[in-house]
C-alpha cells in the first residue's frame, strides 16, 4: 500500500530558470578522477620529500 | 585520453611518457566512466530514461569531463521535462569543450526561441505551485494545476507521476493507471510509475485497465530468457518476430518491433479520419452557411429587381394612360379635322360657297348652277355661325340670288303639288321658304302639302307660323280656318 505522505516526500520542486545560475555554482563537480589525481600527487610529494 | 598532469596524449603505458606521472589508476577510472556512459546510452536508446540518468550520473561522478555523457544527460533531462537541469548540463559541457560541441546547438536552439524557454519555465513554475498545493493539502487545486502543466508540456514526467499519485489518493484508479502509463511511454522503466501501476493492479485486481497487460508484459514469462539477458545489463535480444527484449536490472522489458509501423498506420488512419471529418464539417456546416448566404444575396437581388419592375410597371401604366388620353385627343382632333376637311366638312362647304360666288360673278344668271352649289353647303355650318365671314358671304350671295332661287324652288314645288307628289312638293317648298322666308305662298302651300300628306302637326306648325308672321292677311285667315279644322279633327 502506497503511503501518500511518504510518497509525496519523494517529489521535489523543479529548478526554475532564475535558479539555474545558483544551481550551477552550487554543483559539486569533484569526481573520482580528481581524487585519484590528488592522491597521486600526494604520494609523489611524499616521495620527493 | 590525456594526462591529467601535463595534458599530453597517454599511451598504453601506466605512466605518462611526457611527465612520467603514474596514470594507471586514472586510466581505470576513465575506463569505468566510459562503461557507465555506454550503459547510459544503451538505456536511452530503449527509452529507459531513469536507468540512463543513473548510469550517466555515475559516469560523471567518475569523470566530470565526459562531455558526451553530460550532453546526453541534458538531453534526457529535457525529454523528461526538466529543462533547467538540461541547461545546466549543457552549459557545463560547453565550458568543458568550447568547440565542436553538440551542447552548443542545443543552447542556441533554446536561445533563438525565447518564447519556448519562457513556456518551459512557466511549466516548471506551475508544477512547483502544484507541489506546494499538495503540501498544503489542496489536492483538487494541485490536480487542476498539474493538468495545466501537462497541457503545456505533455512529457513532464514528474508532473505525470504527481498527478498519478494524486489520483491514487483520490481512489481514481483508472486515471492513476493512465498517468503512470503515460510516464512509461516516455520513460519505459520508471520505477515510480511501475509501482503506481502495481498498486492499481493490486487494489482493483486488474479489472479493466490496460495496465494489466502492461504489467504482464513487464513481469511475466520469458524466465528462461532472463538468464541470457542477465549476463549483461545492456544486452538486448530479439525474442520473436514481433517483440524486442532487453534486461533492466531484475526486470525484462519487451518492446514490439513494429511499434513505429503501427504508429505510422495509426497516423495514416488519423489523417484520413481528419480529412473525412473536415469534409463532413464543410459539407454540413460550412456549405449550408454558404448556400444560405448565396440565397440571401439572390433574394436581395430579386427584391431589387422586383422593386425596379414595380417602378417600370408604374411608369408603363402612366405612359399607357397618357397614350390613351393622347389617342382620345388625336381622335377628337381627327374628328375635328374630318369635320373641317372631310366630306361635308367646313372646307367643303367653303369650297361650295366660293364656287357659288365664282359662278355668280362669272354668270349671275346661271341660277341653277349657283343653287346647285349652295344646296351642297351643310346647313349645320351655317347654323353654327363659327365662320363669321362665311356666313356674311353666304347671306350676301343669298340676298343677290335668293329671290330667284326661291321662285325656282316654288315653281318646282307647286308643279309636284299639282301632280299630287306631295313628298317632292314639301322638299321643294321647304327650300323655297328657306331661301326666302318672306315667300307667303310657299309657306301656305307647304302647310297644305303637309295637310294633304296627313302630317297634321307639321301642317299646324306651318299654319301657325303664317298667322304669326302675316296676321290679318288672306293667307292668315285661311290658315286659321285650316287650323280650326285640324283642331276639330
Amino acid at each position: 500500500m502506497i503511503n501518500f505522505e511518504e510518497e509525496l516526500k519523494k517529489f521535489h520542486p523543479s529548478l526554475e530558470v532564475e535558479e539555474a545560475e545558483d544551481a550551477l555554482y552550487r554543483k559539486n563537480l569533484t569526481d573520482i578522477a580528481d581524487l585519484v589525481v590528488e592522491l597521486v600527487k600526494e604520494v609523489k610529494d611524499e616521495h620527493e620529500s | 585520453m590525456r594526462c591529467f598532469n601535463c595534458g599530453c596524449n597517454l599511451t598504453e603505458h601506466d605512466f605518462c611518457t611526457n611527465c612520467g606521472i603514474d596514470v594507471n589508476n586514472y586510466k581505470l577510472v576513465v575506463s569505468a566512466s566510459n562503461i557507465y556512459y555506454n550503459d547510459g546510452l544503451e538505456r536511452a536508446r530503449v527509452r529507459d530514461l531513469t536507468g540512463a540518468v543513473i548510469s550517466l550520473r555515475q559516469c560523471l561522478k567518475l569523470n566530470k569531463n565526459h562531455v558526451d555523457a553530460r550532453n546526453l544527460l541534458g538531453l534526457i533531462y529535457f525529454e523528461m521535462g526538466e529543462a533547467v537541469q538540461a541547461l545546466n548540463e549543457w552549459v557545463i559541457s560547453k565550458n568543458l569543450k568550447m568547440k565542436k560541441n553538440v551542447a552548443d546547438d542545443y543552447l542556441n536552439l533554446l536561445q533563438s526561441n525565447p518564447g519556448k524557454l519562457d513556456a518551459l519555465n512557466a511549466t516548471v513554475k506551475k508544477y512547483n505551485q502544484a507541489l506546494t498545493y499538495c503540501y498544503q493539502g489542496s489536492l483538487d487545486l494541485a490536480v487542476i494545476q498539474l493538468k495545466k502543466v501537462l497541457s503545456m508540456n505533455s512529457k513532464y514526467v514528474q508532473a505525470h507521476l504527481l498527478l498519478s499519485l494524486l489520483y491514487l489518493k483520490g481512489e481514481e484508479w483508472a486515471k492513476a493507471a493512465k498517468e503512470a502509463e503515460r510516464v512509461l511511454k516516455i520513460d519505459g522503466n520508471n520505477l515510480q510509475a511501475l509501482r503506481y501501476l502495481r498498486e492499481v493492479e493490486r487494489i482493483t485486481g486488474g479489472s479493466d485497465f490496460s495496465s494489466r497487460d502492461y504489467l504482464k508484459n513487464k513481469f511475466s514469462e520469458n524466465k528462461g530468457q532472463n538468464k541470457a539477458a542477465n549476463k549483461s545489463q545492456s544486452k538486448s535480444t530479439i525474442i520473436s518476430e514481433e517483440s524486442y527484449q532487453y534486461q533492466s536490472g531484475n526486470e525484462t522489458i519487451i518492446q514490439p518491433l513494429n511499434y513505429s509501423d503501427k504508429k505510422k498506420v495509426h497516423s495514416i488512419w488519423n489523417i484520413l479520419l481528419g480529412i473525412t471529418l473536415g469534409i463532413l464539417v464543410a459539407w454540413f456546416l460550412i456549405l449550408p452557411a454558404k448556400i444560405q448566404n448565396e440565397q440571401l444575396s439572390v433574394n436581395d437581388e430579386l427584391r431589387k429587381v422586383g422593386e425596379q419592375l414595380d417602378v417600370k410597371s408604374a411608369t408603363i401604366n402612366e405612359l399607357e394612360s397618357k397614350l390613351k388620353t393622347l389617342e382620345k385627343e388625336a381622335a377628337n382632333l381627327h374628328g375635328q379635322l374630318e369635320n373641317f376637311i372631310g366630306s361635308g366638312g367646313m372646307m367643303e362647304d367653303i369650297e361650295y360657297l366660293l364656287k357659288a360666288v365664282k359662278q355668280f360673278m362669272e354668270a349671275p344668271d346661271s341660277i341653277e348652277e349657283i343653287t346647285s352649289s349652295l344646296e351642297k353647303i351643310n346647313p349645320a355650318t351655317i347654323e353654327s355661325q363659327s365662320l363669321e365671314a362665311f356666313n356674311q358671304v353666304y347671306y350676301l350671295l343669298l340676298g343677290e340670288v335668293g329671290s330667284e332661287m326661291t321662285v325656282t324652288f316654288y315653281n318646282e314645288g307647286m308643279k309636284a303639288y299639282q301632280n299630287g307628289d306631295f313628298e317632292t312638293a314639301i322638299e321643294e317648298l321647304k327650300k323655297a321658304v328657306a331661301y326666302d322666308p318672306t315667300n307667303q305662298d310657299a309657306y301656305f302651300n307647304l302647310g297644305n302639302a303637309y295637310r294633304k300628306m296627313g302630317r297634321n302637326e307639321e301642317a299646324l306648325e306651318v299654319y301657325e307660323k303664317i298667322i304669326e308672321l302675316y296676321p290679318g292677311t288672306d293667307l292668315a285667315n285661311r290658315s286659321q280656318s285650316y287650323v280650326n279644322e285640324l283642331a276639330a279633327e
